[in-house]
């Protein structure tokens, strides 16, 4: 196991690598940030003393050596913007989005289950038809609309939660989570459903149902075992676009998360932070890529052997 | 390997309890993030809750110009030796209570005794030499007032001949120094020099208390302030992006007081309209075809439908533009009126310069900032239609700040082409000096119009005092709309405060740049 970690970490790091460079590259393409930072009328000569100031001025080669010199001493460089260490700000947001993805993660995933398996014992029945109608649209409502329109009923017209913020304890979370689990249960309840179908049909369950085996036991142990791979593929999918950063919730519900402050640092060319939170969030991403590869081999006895092999 | 019922049962529950116990624990592991309890209501009268647009980047003293900045620090947490009031356009006393100019470039100011810092210690002359030095003449530091109010003022040469003198040496003679001064507010002369400030120490009624970065700023009243005590002990700022959810946050009772809002961001009833002090118009590249030639730039003129835009895209929150300041401001011109919508004008102005061999059928872009005011695509999107009906080919661009203020600022980028650039200016100081220097001279660092008779103009009125420079700046704006017209103005802008039913507080034209928490009062 230990040997397939190392592998696993050894072959994330080349596109670990590339994404941290490529943002660095792309973000300068973008232009000198002098003119956001400086007063309106400032000369020109002010604008070459900022850009040497903080590097600009020098061929994006040398730039980029700097920054990497910098990184290995876990110095992500000073926010344009606050001043503030980059590497601060980052971790600061990163917990935020992070506790808000997992607990939307692990409530979309339960739901689906529940439902997704409910609608595959009785395809095209009536609450088949229903969860698809209801799932499908969870999956294609914006999420602008849904929390603003979430704010009106439940904090205006109901006064029964907040409209935003972190100030009210665990209602705080309910919006904002509502909100964000909508599009993963409806999409995961569809690969759930389809997969236990499919699961359902196969000659495994026909042999355990042939044997007695109960029908919850058919369904928990052998069907939804072996329908629990592609769920998990899209799950983590899924988590990666949250982890990045549910710009759109955390702008409206005003959640601290990394996803505004990498937008904001793009806005205001704030170099530094964006790095800082990229790097972050991809070597988050990169972790959770393992953890999937593991619940493959925890559901998988092809792939546990495949692990084992190579251990 | 074979599992019992029984077994199987006891292991589902162990999977249902240990998802339980992770959702559990994330949820509690969350309130690091969702944690604190909510400040006093408002009906608790201890606690005043503001909610703006975006967080302060930074409380640095000398970047208050900057709204995000100001609109927190300024005269709560520093305070300035004067300031201007926002509807008279007089200065008054801060921590100067008299000013003087003594010699031709020399003022004099007297301070205002017994004044302190929060953190107990006095404030005395070498602490306002020390802010005004670090302000207007630290080209190093930046400072975004250096760069706004000072930028044409020359070096500055202070001094503080007793503990409540500070006297001010003028390159040539300023009479707008007292106004410049005004945009400085007060630090310790311990600050640092070379590097900006995120948490300052100031003499005005309120110190920060703690900043929950990207959360809230809690601000608290402290005993020693000179002044009278604000009536809120506290005040807590906490930012939304969008304007809906800060209207329903004053609607809801989770906030008293919403800054710039929108006509239809639901504040309904504790809405506020108030006039600001911006103005948006469009300013033309005035080198190339099309928009080289006068005819052209007249008819875009003529086709915009000022007061449709205003009725149906700013919910009737503004006022058709005549130039690019509003009443209020020392040089506004009472005689100017906005252009009529004319279209069948328009059109004939454009066949005419047709006729006389300009290319009137070469596009030209209409650059937009996004966001930078309500429904500023939707506008843009109106006037193109009028273009298109009087003969004009203008294709829209929509571009972030950091794109768009490159065609803002000079120098402009090469090869860029004719340009139509939406712009917002906001003249936050009262003369009408601030804005035609920058937009309007030919050299100003925002203009790309102008010509040297204006400059000329321009220069005459700097140097005057009183009515003849209200006069002089008056006949600036005239001069530039009838021999050069290098901008259409299209409004001068509105906003809406949400204001909670128990909470007294009169919005003016200033309230976007600077909200006095002390003006805002509990409702007895």
């Amino acid at each position: 196991m230990l040997t397939f970690l190392r592998r696993r970490t050894l072959t994330s790091l080349p596109p670990l690598l590339a994404v941290v460079l490529g943002v660095f590259v792309l973000a300068r393409l973008t232009g000198d940030p002098a003119a956001l930072y400086l007063p309106e009328n400032a000369t020109a000569q002010a604008r070459e003393q900022f850009s040497a100031a903080h590097g600009f001025d020098q061929p994006i080669w040398s730039q980029l050596i700097d920054y990497l010199a910098q990184v290995t001493r876990l110095d992500f460089g000073t926010s344009l913007r606050t001043g503030e260490p980059a590497a601060v700000m980052a971790l600061r947001a990163f917990p935020a989005t992070l506790q808000l993805a997992v607990v939307t993660m692990l409530l979309a995933c339960a739901v689906a289950t529940a439902v997704g398996c409910w609608a595959a014992l009785r395809p095209n029945g009536l609450g088949d038809r229903i969860s698809s109608l209801m799932s499908m649209t969870a999956a294609s409502v914006p999420d602008f609309w849904l929390a603003i329109l979430g704010i009106w009923v439940f904090s205006i017209m109901l006064g029964v939660l907040p409209t935003s913020g972190v100030d009210a304890g665990g209602l705080s979370w309910v919006l904002p989570i509502a909100v964000l689990m909508l599009r993963p249960a409806g999409v995961l309840t569809q690969v759930v459903r389809g997969a236990m179908i499919a699961a359902l049909g196969s000659p495994y369950v026909k042999v355990a149902r042939s044997k007695g085996a109960g029908e919850r036991r058919v369904v928990v142990r052998h069907a939804l075992k072996n329908a629990a791979p592609p769920a998990l593929t899209v799950a983590g999918d899924l988590a990666v676009g949250l982890i990045n950063g549910a710009v759109v919730v955390e702008s409206i519900f005003g959640w601290p998360g990394i996803g505004k402050l990498m937008i904001d640092s793009i806005l205001q060319r704030d170099f530094a932070v964006l790095q800082a939170a990229v790097a972050i969030t991809a070597i988050s991403i990169f972790v959770l890529n393992i953890g999937i590869d593991l619940g493959y081999a925890l559901l998988d006895s092809r792939v546990r052997q495949k692990v084992g092999a190579a251990a | 390997m074979t599992h019992t019922p029984h077994g199987l049962r006891a292991r589902n529950s162990r999977a249902a309890a240990l998802l339980a116990a992770a959702t559990v624990s994330l949820a509690a592991t969350g309130c690091s993030v969702a944690n604190t309890t909510s400040g006093d209501s408002a009906g608790a009268g201890n606690t005043l809750r503001v909610v703006l647009p975006q967080e302060p980047p930074t409380l640095e003293p000398c970047e208050a110009s900057l709204t995000a900045t100001g609109v927190v620090v300024r005269s709560n947490i520093t305070e300035p030796l004067l300031e201007r009031n926002p509807t008279s356009g007089a200065l008054e006393p801060k921590l100067a209570t008299e000013w003087t100019q003594t010699q031709p470039t020399l003022w004099t100011f007297k301070l205002r005794p017994g004044v302190k810092f929060s953190d107990g210690s006095d404030f005395t002359s070498e602490d306002a030499v020390a802010a005004i030095e670090r302000s207007a003449n630290n080209t190093a530091l930046a400072c975004n007032v250096q760069g706004y109010v000072f930028g044409d003022s020359g070096k500055l040469t202070l001094a503080a001949p007793d503990a409540a003198t500070v006297t001010v040496q003028t390159e040539q003679p300023d009479p707008l120094l007292p106004l410049r001064v005004s945009f400085v507010e007060m630090t310790k002369s311990d600050i640092s020099t070379t590097e900006k400030v995120r948490e300052p120490v100031g003499t005005g009624p309120y110190k920060i208390e703690s900043w929950a970065a990207g959360q809230k700023l809690t601000l608290t009243s402290w005993d020693g302030y000179w002044g009278s005590k604000p009536r809120y002990a506290k005040a807590e700022y906490q930012w939304r992006e969008e304007g809906t959810v800060r209207a329903a946050m004053v609607v809801n009772g989770e906030a008293d007081l919403a800054t710039n809002l929108g006509a239809d961001d639901g504040a309904g009833d504790t809405g506020v309209q108030y006039p600001n002090n911006e103005t948006t118009a469009l300013r033309f590249s005035t080198d190339q075809a099309p928009l080289d030639d006068i005819r052209v730039r007249q008819a875009i003129d003529m086709s915009v439908d000022r007061q449709g835009i205003i009725t149906s895209l700013f919910g009737g929150i503004g006022q058709p533009a005549s130039q690019l300041i509003g009443p209020g401001v020392v040089g506004y011109n009472e005689s100017l009126t906005p252009t009529p919508y004319d279209l069948t004008a328009a059109k004939a102005l454009v066949d005419q310069a047709r006729a006389d061999g300009v290319k009137v059928d070469t596009p030209f872009r209409i650059i937009g900032r996004t966001a930078q005011f309500p429904k500023i695509a939707e506008s843009i999107e109106l006037i193109q239609s009028a273009l298109t009906q009087i003969g004009l080919t203008a294709k829209i661009e929509m571009l972030d700040t950091s794109a768009q203020i490159k065609y803002q600022l000079r120098p402009f980028p090469e090869g860029a082409g004719p340009v139509a650039l939406m712009i917002m200016h906001g003249n936050q100081a009262g003369d009408a000096a601030f804005t035609v220097g920058q937009y309007f001279a030919t050299d100003g660092a925002q203009s790309s119009s102008g010509s040297p008779q204006l400059d000329q103009q321009i220069k005459a009125a700097g140097a005057l005092t009183g009515d003849a420079r209200q006069q002089a700046f008056a006949d600036v704006f005239a001069s530039e709309n009838q021999d050069i017209r290098g901008f259409t103005f299209l409004a001068n802008m509105g906003a809406v405060l949400g204001l909670a039913k128990n909470v007294s507080y009169t919005p003016d034209a200033a309230t976007g740049d600077e909200l006095r928490l002390a003006d805002v009062k509990p409702k007895s």
